[in-house]
């Protein structure tokens, strides 16, 4: 028998990762990669409690598709200052990223 | 029975391309991965009864995101990328708030019971649409404006650098 606590754990292992990437990557597009892995998660999360404790609603779907709306206004955003900031710095790793150093 | 078998395989797909992102050195391999595991992510929501986000997902995420990721790393790829290291010197550090993260929601996943599959499936567009006209009303408005502004900084940001770059 499949349960919540399945997703949950599944769920909590793929926030685990994003976590991981977006602390360990180099390149810039990697951690916005690692970041939609977290936002999956919640709404893996937010689906599962959905359907196991309050199965009458459907409360959590559409919190769950307003994440995913903003998720994608952020990765617009995100990959559009990537480009303007890799016309300027010529490097896509963060750690060259030195522009505010003065 | 069948029902295990989808969620387990679904499961160690979304998750083997998730480690596939994080710690694969090329970027092009790490974005495709990235796709496989949203595709995972949209069967789990199909398990679990959401059919409006599976499409949802599958036309975002999938159609979308991971297409747009794909286009950005093709632009700002290198071929020297590929012998460069893509993790900093930090892993050890990362793997440690991991870990402690990892202890602390294992004690979430133990504190709930385990509860079967409780009702029967039904469709899900109908009440979402609802849900969005009524008690959603104003984070549906607000998240209309938030895209407009997206759409208004994506061009602004590509459009001011294109003018200085002539």
């Amino acid at each position: 028998m499949i349960t919540l606590s399945h997703y949950l754990a599944l769920s909590f292992f793929l926030f685990l990762v994003g976590i991981f990437g977006a602390l360990t990557r180099r390149n810039i597009i990697g951690i916005l990669m690692s970041i939609e892995l977290m936002f999956n998660a919640a709404n893996i999360n937010l689906a599962a409690f959905n359907r196991f404790v309050h199965p009458s609603g459907v409360a959590g779907q559409a919190v769950a598709l307003f994440i995913i709306t903003i998720a994608a206004a952020e990765v617009v955003v995100g990959l559009a200052l990537v480009l303007s900031i890799y016309r300027n710095v010529d490097t896509v790793y963060v750690e060259e990223f030195n522009l505010l150093k003065g | 029975m069948i029902a295990q078998f989808i969620f387990w395989s679904l499961a160690a797909l979304t998750a083997v391309s998730a480690l596939g992102v994080v710690t694969m050195r090329n970027t092009v391999h790490s974005a495709l991965s990235l796709g496989v595991c949203l595709m995972g992510v949209a069967g789990l929501f199909a398990t679990l009864g959401a059919d409006f986000l599976f499409a949802g997902q599958i036309l975002v995420y999938v159609g979308g995101v991971a297409v747009l990721i794909m286009f950005v790393v093709m632009l700002l790829g290198r071929a020297s990328d590929l012998h460069l290291r893509q993790v900093n010197n930090q892993w050890a550090a990362a793997l440690l708030i991991c870990a402690i993260s990892a202890v602390g929601l294992w004690r979430i996943v133990k504190a709930f019971p385990l509860t079967g599959n409780p009702s029967t499936l039904a469709p899900t567009t109908k009440p979402l649409g609802l849900l969005l006209m009524s008690d959603y009303a104003v984070p549906f408005e607000v998240v209309s404006l938030v895209l407009t502004g997206a759409l208004l900084g994506a061009i602004y940001f590509s459009h001011l650098e294109r003018e200085a770059a002539k």
